[in-house]
């Protein structure tokens, strides 16, 4: 369920930044037009925009923006055909949208309620009846959006009902291809299919009707859905029969009426196409040569998920380039063919250079400021205040630092959590602040800056801090540890606590930070993206949350190590020194074994054991990688070494995300596939 | 519609069919709709992930994804069989992602009529009746669906619980 609304969400924020890039320039148009009135191609980008926003707006089921972007559109659309002049009053209108627009994008970003919209539809609607045989006439032309099949009446009442109890009902289109065999097969199981994600609420033709074989080539399903339909929508494209499947939302009959624009807006993305077409054909003829005001000629904007397929396939050269350096290590191992086996390795290197370049090219296209998600933390921070009786001032830095797009979007929820925190937990109220001998206002600071190939983002507050032998009391009381183990633990550990499922520090959750999720989901959130946390407070004077995450994504070097018959992959970041066994004194502190490393003693343990749990087995191994585990220092016994080689983190799937210690998987040269150890967590 | 004529629905070939990929595992048939298999491959190297819920094999190289493959044996706790040429890795569609499953061989491609599969309530008992959407008859088999969704979802959440106490255990 969380993963449909997160696309829910990553659709709402691709469409909000995409609507503020497009306000931005329609401002522009609108004052050059209060210059110029008659420019037929600023009417034009303004009336593409409008229609822009309606669509997407009309896909996520925005209604309200829908309805305004409409309103505009119609009277963009008067104007351009020549029906009436653009008029300072109208002009006025057009402003006013715009504002309800930009405020309406602010409201939705910051997760508030949108701004009503009644005033300014009532507005647009007197604006665009002015002229009353064209402006009827226009809005006729709006073809009714209700689909092209008869809807039965009992079905329009069941729709209705369910509109009028508040849900979004979506018109789901779904067409198959003329040659597609047994349609009411497919349609079966495209409804049967549906039912998982979506409440089916009626369809044309009904399941008796399908039952009977009454099918044509397309389906249209009613449902509700929280994700806009976007899952059932998905869900409907993967059947290799469907040629199309467009998702609308549904306006009760009752509503369509009474609120003032004839046809419902749900079918005019499609029945609006052709009529954008045309006028795209016909404005060459009418488009001035006037020089393009707007830069948006130098950008584009482009798909994530393309960016991520050519990801990929830079992935599948680094692994063919790896191949290709290998062969030439055995082509020269030969005298005879030596010669062509170092033609080889220079190729390989030049194809290393030409694909390093190439990844380096694709993850600056995925980069972005962290300030897309920083910038909607100050409003949010000052509300929280507020409503918790604290006084703060709150401080961004390094706003323009850049992250992976898919780092920024894992880091947007665990930082709301994270400052919730810090307001909610942390600050203090100002009366208990001046008593401890601060200054009444707090303070939080969130920051962002580059640290070797690292991003680290900060937050911290000038708070009370944690108090860890609360954390410890808390723990107990919720049964996930037992008394005496608390009493054992050491500050640092009881801090860790806090990232334990089921953990929270309040003994009654606040409106503020009480929202169910936990550290814990902060924590798995971070790891998805090879990101760390770690937590570090002083009791009475505050707490530092510090983000470590990785600059890029897809791709790492890493030490193949052979342990047993399995080969691992493990990052060569987290391994500082690779020992040789012969070369080092393997002793034993307290019967279990440690290495003497310069002086210092570290614990040895087997990496086949600690992958099954039983750290002290066997140790008959080869070499010793030192690293660390949960911030101390380690060895980690292993068979053999295999090399370093930069290889590709790939998913392993749902099943297998969670598993402790286990970062990922890859696939190497030789094609097997081998799993990528979080040698920090294996313990 | 009457009742009369619900029948005659549920009986024509049209209207109350599926289609089903049946495979063997052990002595018994099974079968799972047609729209979830994606592919069917010969069983190539499994590569074992360490701390993976039991009833995981491993992983395998497809065409450069890395995809999970499941031994439906150990989840039914049937004998495992290793090294069986007649062996195929089942490529099924679960969400958005592929999921291999390890079957005895796959036998055919069936369409069953939606009246002759029965409950399974009537046929078996026990914890698997959650996994089974119906027990259907072709001939003198029967053919026992399976909800792979199901299957899978449920070990998916054992994973997690599994997962969770390893954590909220402390040293």
């Amino acid at each position: 369920m969380k993963d449909t609304r997160d696309e829910f969400g990553q659709d709402l924020d691709l469409l909000l930044a995409e609507v503020g890039e497009l306000l931005a320039v329609t401002e522009e148009s609108l004052v050059e037009l209060e210059k110029s009135p008659e420019d037929a191609a600023l009417i034009q980008e303004v009336f593409r925009v409008m229609h822009t926003i309606k669509g997407g707006a009309a896909t996520l089921g925005l209604q309200e923006a829908v309805e305004v972007s409409h309103g505009m559109e119609n009277i963009l659309d008067q104007i351009r055909s020549g029906e009436r002049p653009l008029t300072t009053a109208l002009l006025n209108v057009l402003f006013q949208a715009v504002d309800w627009l930009k405020e309406w994008k602010l409201a939705l970003t910051d997760k508030r309620a949108v701004p009503p919209n009644e005033d300014l539809v009532e507005t647009i609607r007197l604006a665009a009846s002015e002229v009353p045989e064209k402006g009827i006439v226009s809005g006729k032309a709006e073809p009714d959006a209700l689909p092209p099949v008869e809807i039965p009446d009992d079905t329009v009442q069941k729709l209705d009902s369910a509109v009028n109890e508040g849900k979004n009902v979506f018109v789901l289109t779904v067409k198959f291809h003329s040659d597609a065999p047994l349609l009411s097969v497919r349609c079966f199981q495209i409804l049967t299919f549906l039912e998982d994600v979506a409440e089916v609420v009626a369809s044309v033709p009904s399941r008796e009707e399908i039952e009977q074989d009454r099918v044509s080539d397309t389906l249209v399903v009613y449902i509700t859905a929280e994700d806009g339909g976007m899952g059932a929508k998905e869900l409907a494209g993967a059947n290799q029969d469907v040629s199309e499947v467009t998702v609308e939302k549904y306006r009760a009959h009752v509503q369509a009426e009474s609120s003032g624009f004839e046809g419902s807006e749900t079918g005019d993305s499609r029945d609006e196409a052709p009529k954008l077409e045309a006028s795209k054909v016909a404005q060459p003829a009418q488009d001035a040569p006037a020089p393009r005001r707007s830069d948006l000629g130098r950008t584009v904007r482009v798909d994530v998920g393309l960016l991520d397929f050519l990801m990929n396939m830079v992935g599948e050269l680094v692994i063919d380039r790896t191949r290709l350096s290998q062969l030439a290590a055995q082509l020269m191992r030969s005298p005879e063919t030596a010669a062509i086996g170092s033609e080889i390795s220079s190729l390989a290197a030049h194809l290393q250079r030409t694909s390093s370049e190439l990844q380096e090219g694709i993850m600056q296209a995925r980069l972005l400021p962290v300030k897309s998600i920083f910038s909607k933390f100050p409003r949010m921070m000052r509300d929280l205040s507020l409503r918790c009786g604290k006084q703060l001032d709150f401080e961004i830095q390094g706003e323009n630092t850049e992250l992976d797009r898919t780092v920024l979007e894992a880091i947007d929820d665990p930082l709301i959590h994270i400052l919730r925190n810090s307001v909610d937990h942390g600050i203090e109220l100002p009366e208990a602040r001046v008593a401890a001998g601060k200054p009444p206002r707090g303070r939080v600071i969130l920051s962002a800056q580059h640290e070797e190939n690292q991003v680290v983002v900060k937050v911290e507050d000038d708070g009370g801090g944690i108090d860890a032998e609360r954390v410890k009391r808390s723990a107990v009381k919720k049964g996930l540890i037992s008394e005496e183990a608390a009493q054992r633990l050491s500050e640092k550990e009881a801090l860790e606590l806090i990232f334990t499922p089921g953990f929270s520090t309040s003994d009654t959750a606040t409106e503020v930070s009480g929202r169910g999720v936990g550290m814990d989901v902060v924590r798995a959130n971070l790891e998805r993206v090879n990101g760390q946390i770690e937590v570090r407070t002083k009791l009475g004077q505050g707490t530092l949350v510090t983000l470590r995450l990785p600059l890029t994504l897809a791709i790492m070097r890493a030490l193949l190590v052979r342990c047993k018959e399995e080969v691992f992959a493990i990052p060569t970041s987290s391994v500082e020194e690779v020992l040789a066994m012969e070369d080092v004194t393997v002793g034993s502190v307290q019967g279990k074994p440690a290495m003497n490393v310069r002086g210092k003693v570290v614990p040895l343990i087997s990496l086949d054991g600690a992958l099954r749990d039983d750290l002290w087995s066997d140790n008959g191994h080869r070499y010793a990688l030192l690293t660390r585990s949960n911030d101390r220092p380690m060895a980690l016994g292993v068979d053999g070494l295999i090399g370093e080689e930069e290889i590709v983190v790939k998913e392993m799937g749902h099943i297998l995300s969670r598993l402790k210690g286990i970062a990922g998987a890859t696939i190497l040269a030789q094609g097997d596939p081998a799993v990528i150890l979080d040698v920090n967590r294996v313990v | 519609m009457s009742i009369d004529e619900a029948r005659v629905v549920n009986r024509s070939p049209s209207g109350g069919e599926r289609q089903i990929v049946a495979f063997s595992l052990g002595q018994e048939t099974y079968g799972v709709d047609i729209a979830s298999v994606r592919e069917i491959i010969p069983v190539q190297k499994i590569v074992p992930v360490p701390r993976a819920p039991q009833f995981v094999e491993g992983i395998i190289n497809l065409r450069g994804r890395v995809v999970p493959v499941l031994d439906l044996r150990k989840q039914f706790g049937f004998e495992e069989r290793k090294d069986d040429p007649t062996q195929r890795i089942m490529l099924v569609e679960v969400g958005q992602e592929g999921i291999g499953v390890i079957v005895d061989s796959v036998s055919s491609v069936l369409r069953i009529a939606e009246d002759s599969i029965e409950e399974a309530a009537t046929v078996v008992v026990g914890d698997e009746i959650e996994y089974i959407e119906g027990i259907a008859k072709v001939g003198t088999e029967l053919i026992v669906l399976l909800d792979l969704t199901r299957i899978i979802s449920d070990a998916e959440k054992r994973t997690l619980r599994e997962a969770d106490l390893r954590a909220a255990v402390v040293q």
